[in-house]
């Protein structure tokens, strides 16, 4: 999988932060880097050794105010953009062309088509993981819970990963972008066989989706 | 022997907690080993998948409660009464006991090796409702939550211990503002742990009583609320963090300053930032929980930004101190340096993943296991190193050799970054945490190869460091009572000290005893 390369629309959206981040961060490890090596490289004792101890400055409240509000200012930012951004990952969207239960369980997932009767069933002894079927370029509400101890829904190619946390659905929204097949796991530690607990997305156009849906599951994806 | 375990005394009681450490760093160390042997190729079988299990969890719980943290409160009992002037810490007894309690949790947890079903599997973070039921079929989960009981009872004691000390026993002169930066670490890790600490001797108690008397707790099939669980350990687990590292932001302070050859630049900034870090610290447990849908995730969030603003202030300092100065690279200065380039690349992730936008991808995959790893191994780790080396001739009367310090050195940076610098890449391509075994896609099997052949590298660095002490010892080059030309008062009695720390004490008129007896011609006459 290429780096941040994300197959959703919302996954797009999510990238954006990244970039901000990655930014922002890169460009003060420069600065910081650079202070810290021009003074390794400049104020060697070894360079100047002249017998006398340094200057005994203890500080300087102009420097020092700089160095909590220009901290603050950034932050502040991010924390803008963060919060702008989370709203909108966030929102649970009205009127979902498709809707899949998923249900973890120890240690497989299972994906149902309310209204549809699809039930599609994983085993961690299966050669082949469980298939999750979305449509291309259509919102789809995923309802996730578990029915024994805490596991996580995670599709890196959607940049987003949510607890399946028993006693506790959640519900969020993807819209796939991008056909094709996206791997699944499980991130939150589950026991024994946690590393086996994977499934596969497969993005299909909707036209194909409908004949899926239409055809109980049994035509070929 | 008998000496070491019924002695009262700060010094041996510190020794004895630094010994015990390096001696769980060790095995801690091996468990990492195998870590890293099973995950070279994708589908190795060096391990079963239970045993994995195993060997994080104790790995983890090893590094957090054993090493990383306990090192601090030996190091901090070995010179806090020595920097504020103290004989001894005032509670000689409750230290003694917490010493003891704390060598007893470690081989308690590590007892569960041997127990029927084999230890504790459910990781450092025993999450319920799985740590509810049995992991594996025995006793070494009980014996995980018994041991970090203890471990828990031990730690709140030592935190009592130096707040009662630093509050109430400090020489005439030493003022709290005289203090030097590392003693104000340590009170505001003291003071962390009291707010912190009890709620892990809660949640591990609720999780006993549910795995043994059917209280369920954390179970919804009964009534209970796995989310709580997260909550009641993760009001614990984000300020252990912080007590893990703010003892070493005094280690560095301390290092930084001497080496060089200037007093503290921004001494109030510095403390103020300490307290500032401790106090945010308590209001952002739940971006553990970012993932959840369970938390208020803006607030969390926005408090997590906040720390960045302390943290900051701290590097900004260091820089600070250092500049204009006459920088000495010593061995415990160069480890010093590697925190700071190490720590730093650790802090900015830390800022990526305080945005629940970034954490949804984040969370829970080798992004955070590289993320944490930079902050307390690249930081905390390094800046244990960096202790050792500058306290060793004042704890032993001898020097470590610089050469091989060096040497150990520059192995131990290139081997961390060569394990840790690939994680961050496994974690975007989709490599979640904890799993045995991982799919040959992408990236992943040379990353994990790289990773490997770091941490073998990293070893190496470790026997070199135990090589230059055995080499030192053999040669022992008798150490002056100051032999780095440093500022606070534990330089100022012989090395080692005395039984009752000084036979006569310098006049205490800056943060800077020492320095100020032996630079008469620097000292301002205010």
């Amino acid at each position: 999988m290429p780096i941040l390369h994300p197959a959703s629309v919302e996954g797009a959206d999510l990238r954006g932060v990244w970039y901000i981040f990655f930014g922002t961060g890169l460009f003060i490890a420069v600065i910081v880097y650079g202070l810290i090596f021009f003074s390794l490289a400049v104020w060697r004792k070894r360079r100047r050794d002249d017998g006398k101890p340094a200057p005994q400055f203890h500080s300087n409240p102009g420097l020092e105010i700089t160095g909590v509000v220009v901290p603050l200012i950034i932050v502040i930012g991010l924390f803008y953009v963060t919060y702008i951004r989370e709203g909108v990952v966030d929102f649970l969207r009205p009127n979902p062309y498709a809707v899949v239960d998923v249900k973890g369980y120890r240690w497989a997932w299972q994906f149902q088509y309310p209204g549809h009767n699809i039930t599609v069933n994983g085993n961690p002894n299966m050669q082949t993981p469980p298939m999750l079927v979305l449509p291309l370029g259509k919102m789809t509400q995923i309802n996730l819970y578990s029915s024994d101890v805490v596991h996580a829904f995670w599709v890196p190619e959607f940049l987003f990963k949510r607890d399946a946390t028993p006693g506790y659905t959640q519900h969020f929204d993807v819209t796939p972008n991008r056909v094709g097949s996206f791997e699944g796991v499980c991130a939150e530690f589950c026991g024994l066989d946690h590393a086996l607990m994977r499934f596969t997305v497969k993005v299909v156009p909707v036209a194909q989706y409908d004949r899926w849906l239409a055809s109980g599951g049994t035509a070929a994806i | 022997m008998t000496y070491w375990l019924t002695s009262t005394n700060h010094k041996s009681i510190g020794i004895l907690y630094i010994m015990t450490t390096f001696f769980f760093f060790i095995v801690a160390g091996i468990l990492s080993l195998f870590i890293r042997l099973q995950l070279a190729h994708p589908d190795s079988t060096v391990l079963n998948p239970h045993a994995y299990n195993e060997v994080f969890t104790l790995h983890g719980t090893a590094m957090i409660f054993l090493v990383i943290a306990p090192f601090a409160f030996g190091l901090g009992n070995y010179l806090v009464p020595l920097q504020i002037g103290a004989p001894d810490m005032i509670f000689p007894r409750l230290n003694l006991l917490g010493v003891m309690l704390f060598i007893i949790s470690g081989f308690t947890i590590f007892a569960g090796v041997f127990a029927q079903g084999g230890a504790a599997a459910a990781g450092w973070t025993g999450y319920a409702p799985m740590s509810e039921y049995q992991i594996g079929t025995g006793a070494g989960q009980d014996l995980w939550i018994i041991g970090l009981l203890i471990n828990a009872a031990a730690t709140i004691m030592v935190a009592i211990n130096f707040v009662a000390t630093i509050l109430l026993y400090r020489a005439p002169g030493m003022t709290m503002w005289r203090m030097p930066i590392f003693t104000w670490e340590i009170l505001a890790t003291a003071l962390l742990i009291l707010m912190a600490f009890p709620s892990l001797s809660a949640v591990l108690f609720e999780l006993l009583l549910a795995r043994h008397y059917g209280a369920h707790f954390f179970d919804p099939q009964y009534g209970g609320n796995a989310i709580l669980y997260q909550h009641l350990f993760w009001f614990f687990g984000h300020p252990e963090v912080y007590v893990m590292i703010l003892p070493y932001f005094g280690v560095v302070t301390e290092i930084v300053s001497v080496f060089s050859g200037k007093p503290v630049f921004g001494y109030v900034g510095l403390v103020l930032s300490a307290f500032a870090i401790a106090g945010l610290s308590m209001g952002v447990w739940a971006h553990h929980m970012f993932t959840t849908g369970a938390v208020a995730n803006g607030f969390f969030s926005g408090m997590s930004f906040l720390i960045a603003v302390p943290t900051g202030v701290k590097f900004w300092n260091w820089i600070g101190t250092m500049w204009r100065g006459k920088i000495r690279l010593t061995t415990p200065m160069l480890f010093t340096i590697g925190f700071l380039l190490n720590f730093l690349v650790g802090g900015v992730t830390g800022v990526m993943i305080a945005s629940p936008p970034i954490d949804y991808h984040a969370e829970d995959s080798y992004f955070i296991v590289s993320h944490f790893h930079y902050t307390l191994g690249g930081g905390s780790l390094f800046a244990v190193f960096a202790a050792v080396y500058f306290w060793f001739p004042k704890l032993f009367g001898f020097k470590l050799d610089e050469l091989l310090g060096k040497v150990s050195f520059w192995f131990m940076f290139a081997g961390f970054n060569l394990t840790f610098l690939p994680m961050y890449f496994m974690g975007i391509e989709g490599m979640p945490r904890r799993v045995y075994t991982y799919p040959a896609v992408a990236d992943l099997p040379w990353l994990n190869l790289l990773a490997s052949v770091g941490a073998a590298i990293m070893a190496f660095a470790v026997i070199v460091f135990f090589v230059n002490v055995v080499v030192s010892k053999l040669a022992h080059e008798k150490a002056a009572d100051d032999p780095w030309d440093a500022f606070t008062l534990e330089w100022g009695t012989t090395s080692p000290p005395p039984e009752f720390n000084f036979h006569a004490l310098p006049p205490i008129r800056s943060e800077r005893p020492v320095w100020d007896l032996h630079h008469p011609e620097a000292v301002k006459v205010e």
